[in-house]
């Protein structure tokens, strides 16, 4: 009989507390986790307190490379799957390896989501999402005296609060559109400006971005709707996420703003499953999909996705609606949860 | 570990064929323009046949190296099924380097870049791609190789380039501007693609130098001196690790009209070299383990009769052909006791390059001055390793002066073996004027006639040895190294392991573990006192030599009562610092 080989791709919540539950239930498979970063599973939600020198890289790491020897799972770092091969069952690695699996979970999660509005001059924007952009910014940080923040998601209002505590000057341009994927209210839009204010940043609503010129190294001048001309070091683009799945059109799977898959969170791919932030999940009670977002979340749907693999059926259930006090705005959410 | 960002060891892994050895020397070469210190140490299997693997390992720094690292900081893989058996080397924040666009996919597991550990950094690049642009075809991935490396760790172009042309100096213009051209395609690629993750850093730093420095081998050292020191004949047996050394004076030699004979084994290269000896030409024969074996019984007659010859010995494991390329510090006994009776030789050992140049010369000397064969153990680790050496080194003498002394015309009759108090007689060579003598293996009288008396022994074995005992008063080296006082380590240890123990020893006093070393060149015969002297220092005594048994450790320890501890290794690689230093941390907690 064929070794089972269950194949993560993806090496954050949802993937590492699957590969934990595959392990805990098959001793003898293999399991191995790929994923593009060349980092450790970190702590994502602290890379905010990273960037200012809150906290060192050490204090982001979630495990070891230890900890996966001696759980005999394969970790494959800085690699990255190109292509899927779901009939033979094979992935191909950018590096020009094949490999093959009899199980598939993927846990990709997210990526920043980039409005075609600025698509002409979205080189000029910083992003945070990974360790490696907060590495950059990190660097960045000592020659910022200005910053730009357009957008609205909730990393614009945890970096905005941090860089202002580090001395930086924050103007922030709200993008209601960037509230993504909640609705940005009148409610939330009067907490957000408040607690923005509070905090020291300039707003500037009911305007928008039109064009974004770089004059020199670290140095960009960008043009309002109205008129305005904002010179800066750096312009964030903070417009929430979208689940990573690029790599898998053409693949045969169904995508959607994520990956479809059943309350069981399988794909209509025997064997192939979808976990955490890159996954739509099907809701029988409502007849229609909904996405995750979360460290929290993503660790029950890991969870579910592994049982499931394991052929324990498990079924991922719509949670219930969260009122979230995040940063001095409360927010109404279905699955919004962080851990500290 | 890495040891700095500046202290980097380097790694290129192929097939046999891929240029891995030939990339490693221009790198070599390059570094030493900028001012930087190599340490090159190749390896490759010992059977001769093509699509082995082949690794050129080298270790780059600012400062002076005693090592080549046991860690790999850097990694280019030019052959992904090599690479992956070279992974258990690398150093927790290391780099590879492997080629983004093979032929086709690799199976699973066949991939480099599919074990990159966490922690390791990858960087995929188009070797193959470019080398084709470049050339029109994959022949110097190794060449695009290096402009990768240039460039990733700021390492200025032009001096490779001028590496490069020194290269490929004998070959058409174009080859040499096809490679430069697969060079800078790697380079510029690297520059603009390459995103750089890692911290090995040479700053684009180039070190103004006044050094007048060459890279060499131990082998290419020991055959310079032997040039140097006026040899007449060099009579051998090709075997590895010592070939090297005929090669090189097979060309040369002839040129400075000395002779090279090779010869139909190791017994008859002794004979030509004795018989040489004692013709008066100053004669040297290069070998290993089994060659010595081979060569006992005439370096023996050379001890009876008194004759002066020179027997590089560069171990390898053994016993037997053993692993004819893996180093190895095993001959230690059969090089001062092999042979019948009491057959007391000099036995040197280099601990570096310069040595190696350094100690061959001095053989000479020894060799005339006291009547004797002189056996200098290098081995596979020294004798191909490359170091760059500045020339002013090979001036250097700390060993003391050896004049030899000629028999002067007497009306008496002459006393070739003339018992004298040194232990040293009037040596004349064969044809002197009044200078009739007769030299033989059998026991001998001061006229060198057979004398099997009791008396006539016994004075003549007490003469030999007498020898001994004046050039350990006369050789002037200490072998000390370290802080001076009382130490909380005391090391021994000697040859091609000696660079590891001086850099443990730095970095335990670095740690507050105060310790020092004893590092004699002249092996054998003992200098008790210098050892009396060092172990009264010493709370705890360890001789470090890669061997099973601690042969060098069995011979001291006769002379003094302080128990020494063994740090003995056979793995058939040189004894690392880390090693050391691990062993030692882990008694003393």
């Amino acid at each position: 009989m064929t070794q089972k080989h269950f194949v993560i791709i993806g090496n954050g919540a949802a993937g590492n507390r699957a590969a934990d539950v595959l392990r805990e239930g098959d001793s003898h498979a293999k399991i191995t986790i790929i994923s593009d970063e060349f980092f450790h599973f970190y702590y994502r939600h602290r890379l905010k307190d990273f960037i200012v020198g809150n906290i060192d890289e050490t204090s982001l790491t979630v495990r070891s490379s230890e900890y996966y020897h001696d759980k005999h799972i394969r970790l494959r770092l800085g690699q990255q799957v190109i292509k899927i091969d779901l009939n033979s069952q094979l992935l191909y690695l950018k590096h020009m390896e094949l490999v093959r699996y009899t199980h598939l979970l993927l846990c990709t999660g997210g990526k920043p989501r980039m409005p075609e509005i600025h698509y002409r001059y979205r080189e000029h924007f910083t992003s945070m999402i990974t360790l490696d952009d907060a590495k950059h910014m990190k660097q960045q940080l000592p020659a910022v005296k200005r910053m730009i923040v357009v957008g609205g998601d909730l990393i614009s209002v945890q970096i905005t609060k941090r860089l202002l505590n580090a001395g930086i000057e924050v103007v922030f341009l709200v993008d209601r559109d960037a509230f993504w994927p909640l609705t940005f209210s009148d409610v939330i839009e009067k907490d957000f400006n408040r607690a923005l204010r509070r905090a020291g940043a300039k707003i500037i609503s009911d305007d928008a971005i039109v064009n974004i010129e770089k004059l020199g190294h670290m140095a960009y001048q960008v043009r309002t709707r109205s008129g305005e001309n904002l010179e800066c070091n750096l312009v964030g683009g903070f417009f929430g996420l979208v689940p990573q799945v690029d790599f898998l059109v053409g693949s045969g799977l169904d995508i959607d703003r994520g990956i479809l898959v059943d309350e069981h969170l399988k794909t209509h791919f025997d064997n192939v499953y979808a976990a955490g932030d890159c996954a739509q999940v099907y809701n029988p009670q409502l007849s229609n999909y909904w996405v995750s977002i979360g460290w929290g979340n993503a660790v029950k749907l890991g969870e579910i996705a592994a049982h499931n693999m394991l052929g324990s059926p498990d079924t991922a259930i719509r949670p219930p609606i969260n009122v979230l006090d995040y940063e001095g705005i409360e927010v109404k959410t279905e699955w919004w949860q962080e851990v500290s | 570990m890495i040891q700095a960002a500046d202290d980097i060891v380097i790694k290129i892994c192929g097939s046999a064929g891929d240029g891995s050895i030939s990339a490693v020397e221009i790198l070599n070469r390059a570094a030493a323009l900028m001012g930087y210190h190599i340490m090159n140490f190749d390896a490759y299997p010992a059977e001769i046949r093509g699509f082995g693997k082949s690794v050129g390992h080298t270790r780059i720094s600012r400062s002076v190296l005693l090592t080549t690292g046991k860690y790999t900081d850097c990694l280019v893989a030019l052959d992904d099924v090599h690479a992956i058996t070279e992974l258990s080397t690398m150093s927790k924040r290391g780099v590879l380097i492997y080629d983004s666009k093979p032929p086709q996919y690799h199976q699973e597991d066949q991939a480099v870049a599919g074990f990159i550990e966490p922690g390791m950094i990858g960087y995929g690049i188009p070797l193959r791609e470019l080398s084709t642009i470049a050339v029109r075809s994959s022949r110097s991935r190794n060449i695009v190789a290096l402009g990768v490396l240039a460039a990733l760790l700021h390492l200025q172009a032009e001096y490779f380039e001028t590496a490069i042309r020194k290269r490929f100096s004998a070959k058409p213009e174009t080859v040499i501007d096809n490679n430069i051209n697969a060079f800078r395609l790697g380079f510029d690629y690297t520059l603009q693609n390459v995103n750089k993750y890692d911290e090995l850093d040479f700053q684009h730093h180039v070190y103004s130098s006044n050094r007048d420095s060459i890279i060499m081998s131990g082998n290419e050292a020991a055959a310079r001196a032997c040039l140097d020191a006026d040899l007449r004949l060099y009579a051998g047996y090709p075997i590895t690790p010592a070939t090297r050394i005929m090669e090189i004076l097979a060309k040369e030699l002839p040129l400075k009209g000395g002779f090279v004979v090779q010869t139909e084994d190791e017994i008859s290269a002794a004979g030509h070299v004795v018989g040489a000896g004692f013709a008066g030409a100053r004669s040297l024969t290069a070998t290993s383990g089994p060659g010595i074996c081979l060569m006992s019984e005439m370096i023996n007659l050379a001890v009876m009769a008194e004759i002066p010859s020179v027997f590089i010995d560069s171990q390898r494991g053994g016993p037997s052909t053993g692993l004819p390329t893996k180093t190895e510090q095993s001959d230690f006994n059969i090089a001062a006791f092999g042979g019948s009776g009491d057959s007391p030789r000099p036995v040197l050992a280099p601990t570096s390059v310069p040595e190696c140049y350094l100690l061959t010369r001095i053989a000479f000397d020894l060799a005339e001055c006291y009547q004797t064969p002189v056996i200098i153990l290098m081995d596979f680790f020294l004798s191909n390793r490359f170091e760059d050496i500045d020339l002013n080194q090979l001036n250097s003498n700390v060993f003391g002066r050896f004049t030899p002394q000629t028999a002067p015309l007497k009306d008496q009759p002459y006393l070739r073996f003339e018992v004298t108090d040194t232990g040293i007689s009037p040596r004349a060579i064969p044809g002197m004027e009044n200078m009739f003598h007769t030299v033989t293996g059998l026991e001998h009288d001061e006229r060198g006639f057979p004398n099997y008396g009791k008396a006539n022994h016994l004075k003549m074995t007490a003469k030999r040895h007498k020898k001994m005992e004046t050039l350990v008063r006369d050789w002037q080296e200490t072998g000390t190294f370290g802080p001076e006082g009382q130490l909380d380590v005391g090391f021994i240890s000697w040859g091609s392991s000696v660079g590891a123990v001086m850099e443990a020893i730095s970095l335990l006093n670095d740690q507050n573990i105060h310790s020092g070393g004893f590092f004699p060149r002249l092996l054998s015969p003992l200098q008790t006192s210098h050892l009396e002297v060092f172990s009264r220092r010493c709370k705890r005594i360890i001789v470090v030599e890669m061997n099973y048994t601690g042969q060098y450790a069995n011979y001291l320890q006769v002379a003094i009562s302080k128990r020494m501890e063994r740090f003995t290794r056979v793995d058939a690689e040189p004894i690392s610092s880390e090693d050391i230093v691990n062993w030692i941390i882990k008694d003393e907690s």
